[in-house]
């Protein structure tokens, strides 16, 4: 159904080119019933301005905003890596990645720009690899055309029509154990005109994770397909690791300044209530789509899903985020830190002890 | 579309074929066993599979090693790295190997290890030089339902997800190194990936999926609904992995072993 109405927007896209009247266009555009400007006509005809290879950065790190303004050829490639990592202090886990850590790679591009992506599954995998990513119009996302045994790898193009924060990851049976192994990232694509600037942009992850062991058990602990089955996850983790982001790792601001945070959730299970404790998120584009809410304490984050939160900070100290499902944070590691340093600002925070 | 795919793949076949050299070098009794006549159920379910009956059969004891496949090499230059044709074999073909016909001397132990990074076109030829065959996926999935013998656990689909969950290791373990099974067969899981004759559909009818939609979605979430059984995960993911090959692919971690028609 969501499908039968892109491709509905698509062939009005073409029409409007084919005719090339700018009255139609206008008509077209006022009588589009809610959808905003920059998505009504991605015109496919309109020739790429260039071929740009994408900056892909690990969490918590996200590309830098995108300089150009027109829709461009950008190639992007993924490895995906089968590795033993840490999941806790003393615990081992075999995840499955984007580019060799949890969550994959951060992918940046804008409205209109024809991707050419490549998946290269490394020869030393075990098991054979796809991706689907949410940004795609076409058959799975770009699971059918990429499903690589070890040491291959696949190539497909798609055009990027609408803008917003989404999810990709691996949908390759069992789709739950590739997603509980690790496999998700986020790919951002940028409306016509780039999102408002920030000081500071960082990208963080949820997922939930199964283990043989408990919670912190030692050792190298492999996945539980009946704990995954019944939903009951030992770990819940923001980018693939018990304090992944918190402590000497935690994010770094200042105060005065604003942050972005580009928030995914690969579940495979989780719905998050993603909250910071100790501020209060001026904007929230909500399911990462185009809608923005101001002024959220808690924002739904669900699995396969993602949000994009904006705050400005106004005094110094340690701002823990959490999924407020709170035995979470707690108890199972869904925890990350914004360490805000700065001057006191006592007209808005006082303490009295 | 997928005629056309058929008839240059069985051209490709032919070829290939013929590049096997005529005398047939049999392996000096090799132990082969006989599976039991039974019947495979497709992984996939969908308004054309049906249980497919298996006649009985015979095949390998372990999968072909480096040492054997060396003895095929040199009576077959054809299937020398050095002279094999892309078509059959793409760039990996046996990398492992020292030189076309040897092992690094630090490489020795691998000599009773499974050959990995053949072809199917290459495990096709070596078949037949053996006056052999490859085992069909559904002599392969019921060989690989044998009750293991000499090991304990508590299921058997644990034990192949353990083995999928770990990355290969350095240096690949010999045959015989893992566990033997009710028909006499070491190895069936938990080592390598193995070749089947019927891979992937586009080869011949044995197999009955045919449609390539419902064979793609198998493996991507749409398909989910059609799985004969949800909890099967080593068997969704030998199906995946099937589903991912093509006959001139030659990957680190996939042999294969003969089988014969009794
Ligand atoms: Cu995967």
């Amino acid at each position: 159904m969501r499908f039968l109405t892109k491709f509905s927007q698509v062939r009005i896209g073409l029409l409007v080119t084919a005719l090339s009247t700018s009255a139609l266009l206008l008509s077209c555009q006022e009588t589009g019933k809610d959808k905003p400007a920059d998505t009504a006509a991605v015109d496919l005809n309109a020739p790429l301005t260039g071929t740009v290879t994408a900056e892909l950065t690990d969490a918590p790190l996200v590309p830098k905003p995108l300089t150009y303004n027109t829709p461009k050829k950008v190639m992007v490639e993924l490895e995906v890596i089968e590795k033993v990592m840490k999941i806790s202090d003393d615990t081992e886990y075999t995840f499955w990645t984007f580019g060799g850590k949890v969550p994959g790679k951060f992918i940046r591009v804008r409205v209109g720009d024809l991707v050419d992506f490549t998946l290269k599954n490394a020869a030393d995998s075990k098991v054979v690899h796809n991706i689907d990513l949410h940004a795609v119009n076409g058959p799975g996302g770009g699971a059918e055309a990429t499903n690589v045994a070890p040491g291959q790898s696949a190539n497909f193009q798609f055009r990027v029509l609408q803008p917003g924060l989404f999810v990709y990851h691996c949908a390759t049976g069992p789709v739950g154990m590739h997603i509980a192994n690790g496999m998700y990232g986020l790919i951002l694509v940028e409306p016509a005109e780039g999102l408002p600037k920030v000081d500071r942009e960082f990208y963080l992850m949820q997922g939930d994770f199964y283990t043989k062991g408990k919670f912190d058990e030692k050792g190298l602990q492999p996945f539980d397909e009946e704990k995954a089955i019944k939903e009951q996850a030992d770990y819940v983790l923001f980018n693939g690791r018990v304090r992944s982001t918190t402590g000497k790792n935690a994010l770094q601001a200042n105060v005065g300044e604003n942050v972005r945070l580009f928030v995914g959730n690969g579940g495979p299970n989780l719905i998050s209530s993603f909250h910071a404790i100790g501020e209060i998120f001026d904007k929230v584009y909500m399911e990462g789509g185009s809608a923005v809410n101001h002024n959220v304490q808690t924002t739904l984050i669900p699995a396969g899903g993602s949000s994009t939160v904006e705050m400005s900070l106004q005094v110094p100290g340690v701002l823990n985020l959490v999924d407020h499902s709170i035995y979470r944070a707690f108890n199972k590691g869904a925890i990350a830190q914004i360490k805000v340093s700065g001057e006191e600002n006592p007209a808005v925070f006082k303490s009295n002890k | 579309m997928e005629n056309m795919k058929r008839f240059v793949f069985l051209i490709l076949l032919f070829a290939a074929s013929i590049g096997a050299g005529a005398q047939p070098g049999r392996a000096k009794g090799k132990p082969m066993h006989t599976v039991a006549k039974g019947v495979y159920e497709p992984f996939f379910r969908t308004a054309t599979t049906m249980p497919v009956p298996v006649a009985a059969f015979r095949i390998d004891e372990y999968a072909v090693t480096n040492a054997e496949f060396i003895g095929f090499v040199k009576q077959n230059p054809a299937w020398r790295r050095s002279r094999v044709n892309r078509l059959f074999a793409d760039k990996n073909y046996l990398h492992h190997w020292a030189t076309d016909t040897t092992l690094a001397p630090a490489d020795a132990k691998l000599l009773q290890a499974p050959v990995v990074s053949v072809s199917w076109f290459a495990a096709q030829a070596y078949s037949r030089w053996q006056g052999k065959r490859l085992p069909t996926v559904a002599e392969w999935e019921l060989a690989g339902n044998g009750k293991p013998r000499n090991i304990r656990f508590d299921s058997l689909t644990d034990y192949i997800l353990d083995w999928y969950k770990r990355p290969n290791p350095k240096v690949l373990p010999p045959v015989k190194s893992t566990y033997l099974n009710q028909y006499g067969l070491y190895d069936m899981h938990g080592l390598i990936w193995e070749w089947t004759f019927d891979f992937n559909s586009f080869v011949g009818s044995t197999d009955s999926r045919g449609n390539t939609t419902d064979e793609v979605q198998a493996f991507c979430a749409a398909g989910a609904v059609n799985v004969k059984d949800k909890t099967d995960y080593a068997g969704f993911m030998r199906y995946g992995y099937r589903g991912s090959l093509k006959g001139n692919f030659c990957i680190q971690n996939l042999g294969f072993r003969c089988a014969k028609s009794i």
